[in-house]
């Protein structure tokens, strides 16, 4: 795998960089990380909408996408995302390596421009964000909020996060609530534009053939005139539930959905955490994993059947849809299973499986841009750079005991059911 | 054996067909310094494919929903199923089947000529018997209903039923719960024994891997198949669309809508023809065309609004969909505009970005394993070729363009089809 190149430009902000040459693209992408929070979560992510509308240099929606299109279709998309108490905001370009620029134009260095012009100019006027572009991004995030209520999958294991850690800043959704989009004017926006600039922690990062000296000169320029004072995060950890909550919704709907909420017992940045992942994979996170291979397979209860672990949370969450008559067995299932676990009853086979189906998504990340870009981003998160061959050394070295010891730290905090309205109890 | 290298000077790449002594056409795209390969086998059966004859026998009619459900079937052998096999290699594995193809396919970073094995085994190993078809029945009827609780998905096919009097493209792929329970081994096998003949298939590897390597596994993995003529029955259809609009109640926040226009399909398109439509909808409906910032600007979309080309035997429309609050005024405002382009003409300017738009996308796509290899099994099925298709984008010209307008995007010939929360109404 290519090596990180991590350079620091200013306090908190990174600029990082992998050359490989066997790729058509290049990306680039900027993560703001500040401290997720109910008073700012709707700010962040509206400010992250605004600023990817429109800036400076193309004061329009439309002036900003004829840019992007005439640089060969490159593409700009922004997201916001968790990592345990942390709230990150993401603003990724994709664009075509230089070499196959029709006039030997450098996309990459136009590309980096275009990115610090949407963080560091963007479209303000008189200490203010536009009124007309502050209405559209609030529209256009109002609109993704609602459409979470869509996909019931979705919605289901949104709703069990929430009932889980209501009383935990974890609760706290990523794009904040639609009450607290509405209430940001575009003068509040300007101020949490200033201090998300001042206060997060930044990480460029940077993947493709096209020397990044240039796009991290262009960076370190724009940041010589901000103060920083970047805040430290940490997650709160809880390792057990005392109870189990039970929470019910019911809706028109032809298929009811189970979500189970489970502490882990372990969260990062205690190392073996990497046994609580493999545990969650073994149990439900491949095609040969105990709920595929019984709650589906054997007893055709379901489509699909779900475990992932969330290592900066320390929490495991199953996701299952049913039959409403069966939501009962499945649950009996799921938790049969999960004994079966803590009994120690784990086959060679199904470890090793695990094993190999983790270790090969793990390096098919290193065929794409993006599977790079995201593999080296989420290093940086858990606060540790390790390779791939490092982390496959290390997923290979957990042993059977271990992985019966994170099962047996689980505890199962809530139980989420969406039925029909006619279905049992 | 007729092996032949197909390059491209734009792309720099090159890629080899062979037509396998067995009858199967075998495409390998060997990918430098990539660690992990991409390999998938079709078969040209899919969903549409409920009426036939073998060899100008009699015609056979069989449930909806049988080709999806053979998908599922196929994985299992006497001696147990191919996830299994799978698991041993560390291959991430599966399958799909669409309106009119089914394929298999895995991803591996090691051990691939196992894996390519187990593939190619398992394709041509088929075992049904009365006991595991019906196993089989609880497992899909959950996938049935959780699609039925897709808006996405119930919006689409509530605009596909009414464009299409009788094309069975209007019928759910998987079927119905109803439709499934009439499927038996027997219908399986003749299924099977129909459309899993290797001169009805096709086989592309991506990655890292050498021709030398796929073929001598072909060589000794295929069993030859005798050349048969599959006839496929489709009813005539109408050109005229069935009902203009449709509408259903469902539990969404945000409304959703598919907006169809009905062409006349005699075969696929050729490379010519769907780069010219490929560059029109880009020059249409992309985030850089009038009629989107327009929509934008009105508040009728937001950024899920999308378009695509759906086409296959027998049928072709162009579908435009997303969420919106006012679908109808939406769905009224892109009709208006494509009636003023065909009557006012096309811009150049748009024309030149939508043509590097478009170019850059494709050649971009060239990064990615899976993309390459799903790309070039479309092509095949459709009689069309990948660098063909890339060089026609390059060389499209504006009068190509104008000239595909005036045969397609009749807004005589449209249908809406609405999803909304039945409250509201």
């Amino acid at each position: 795998m290519s090596q990180l190149q991590r350079t620091e430009l200013a306090g908190g902000a990174y600029f990082n960089s992998v050359q490989d040459s066997r790729f058509k693209t290049v990306l680039i992408e900027a993560n703001l990380i500040v401290p997720l929070s109910a008073e700012t979560a709707s700010a962040n992510a509206l400010l992250t909408y605004v600023m990817s509308r429109s800036c400076r240099a193309y004061p329009t929606y439309r002036s900003l996408c004829r840019k992007l299109s005439a640089l060969y279709g490159a593409e700009l998309s922004v997201s916001l995302g968790k990592a345990g108490d942390r709230q990150i905001l993401s603003f990724t370009l994709t664009g075509l390596d230089d070499r196959y620029a029709l006039d030997g134009e450098s996309i990459a260095a136009q590309l980096s421009e275009l990115l610090c012009q949407m963080l560091f100019e963007p479209n303000v006027k008189d200490n203010s964000f536009l009124p007309s572009e502050t209405d559209q991004g609030k529209r256009e995030l109002l609109d993704l909020i609602d459409s979470e209520f869509n996909e019931k999958r979705v919605y289901a294991i949104g709703q069990t996060v929430s009932a889980m850690c209501k009383d935990e800043v974890f609760g706290v959704r990523r794009y904040g609530t639609a009450e607290g989009v509405r209430e940001q004017t575009p003068q509040s926006l300007y101020d949490t534009w200033k201090n998300v600039l001042r206060t997060a922690d930044l990480e460029i990062i940077f993947v493709g053939d096209s020397q990044p000296d240039k796009a991290a000169s262009v960076f370190a320029k724009a940041f010589a005139n901000i103060q920083r004072d970047p805040v430290a995060i940490t997650t709160q950890f809880v390792a057990k539930a005392d109870k189990v909550a039970r929470v019910s919704e019911e809706m028109d709907v032809s298929q009811a959905k189970l979500v189970m909420g489970f502490r882990g017992g372990r969260a990062l940045p205690d190392k073996q955490v990497i046994a609580s992942q493999l545990m969650a994979a073994v149990l439900g996170g491949t095609a040969t994993s105990k709920l595929f291979c019984n709650v589906r397979e054997k007893q055709s209860l379901c489509y699909y059947c779900a475990a992932r672990y969330d290592k900066h949370k320390g929490i495991m969450m199953i996701d299952s849809g049913v039959e409403g008559d069966n939501i009962q067995k499945l649950e009996s299932g799921i938790m049969h299973e999960i004994e079966d676990m803590q009994n120690g009853n784990i086959t060679d086979f199904e470890l090793e499986a695990t094993k190999l189906a983790v270790i090969n998504a793990y390096y098919s990340s290193n065929d794409t841009v993006r599977g790079i870009g995201s593999w080296y981003m989420n290093q940086i998160f858990d606060g540790e750079i390790r390779s791939i061959e490092e982390m496959a050394k290390r997923i290979k070295a957990v042993t059977k005991e271990e992985v019966v010891e994170a099962a047996k730290l689980l505890s199962l905090d809530t139980v989420y059911v969406l039925k029909n309205k006619g279905d049992a109890q | 054996m007729n092996i032949s290298e197909i390059k491209s000077a734009r792309a720099g790449d090159s890629y080899f067909k062979v037509l396998h002594p067995s009858g199967l056409t075998v495409y390998v795209y060997p990918k430098e310094g990539y660690n992990s390969a991409y390999a998938i086998i079709g078969t040209k059966y899919g969903s549409v494919n409920t009426c036939f004859s073998l060899d100008g026998g009699e015609k056979i009619t069989v449930p909806d929903g049988i080709a999806h459900y053979l998908e599922h079937k196929l994985f299992e052998s006497e001696d147990g199923d191919a996830f299994a096999r799978y698991a041993k290699t560390g291959a991430s594995a599966n399958a799909y089947t669409s309106f009119e193809k089914t394929c298999y396919l895995f991803s591996c970073t090691d051990k691939f000529e196992e894996s390519f094995e187990i593939l190619l085994d398992f394709v041509q190993s088929p075992y049904f018997t009365a006991e595991t078809v019906a196993k089989e029945q609880g497992i899909i009827g959950q996938e049935i209903k959780m699609y039925d609780d897709s808006p996405d998905w119930r919006v689409m096919f509530n605009m596909l039923e009414n464009m299409y009097h009788h094309h069975p493209v209007k019928i759910d792929i998987a079927g119905t719960v109803e439709s499934i329970a009439e499927i038996t081994a027997e219908k399986l096998y003749q299924c099977y024994n129909t459309f899993y003949n290797l001169n009805n298939m096709a086989l592309c590897v991506a990655g890292n891997v050498t021709v030398d390597q796929v073929l001598s596994i072909c060589d000794r993995m295929l069993k030859p198949c005798e050349k048969h003529t599959i006839e496929n029955y489709f009813e005539d259809e109408p050109y005229e669309v069935v009902a203009p609009y449709v509408e259903q109640s469902f539990p969404v926040s945000v409304p959703l809508f598919n907006l169809g226009f009905k062409e006349n399909a005699d075969k696929p398109l050729d490379e010519k023809r769907l780069a010219h439509t490929d560059i029109l909808l880009e020059m249409l409906a992309s985030s850089t065309s009038e009629m989107y910032q327009q929509l934008m600007d009105d508040g009728l979309i937001n950024t899920s609004f999308s378009f695509e080309l759906f086409e296959g035997p027998g049928y072709r429309s162009v579908i435009f969909g997303g969420e919106s609050r006012a679908p109808k005024q939406a769905a009224e405002q892109i009709k208006q505009y494509i009636a003023k382009v065909k009557a006012e003409g096309l811009s150049k300017e748009d024309f030149e970005n939508a043509r590097k738009s478009v170019y850059g996308d494709v050649i971009s796509a060239l990064n990615s394993v899976g993309s390459i290899a799903n790309t070039i099994l479309d092509h095949h099925f459709n009689g069309n070729e990948k660098f063909t298709y890339i060089d026609a984008v390059a060389d499209t010209t504006f009068e190509d363009v104008q000239q595909r307008l005036m045969q397609m995007l009749d807004v005589n010939n449209c249908t809406l089809s609405v999803v909304k929360n039945g409250e509201e109404a």
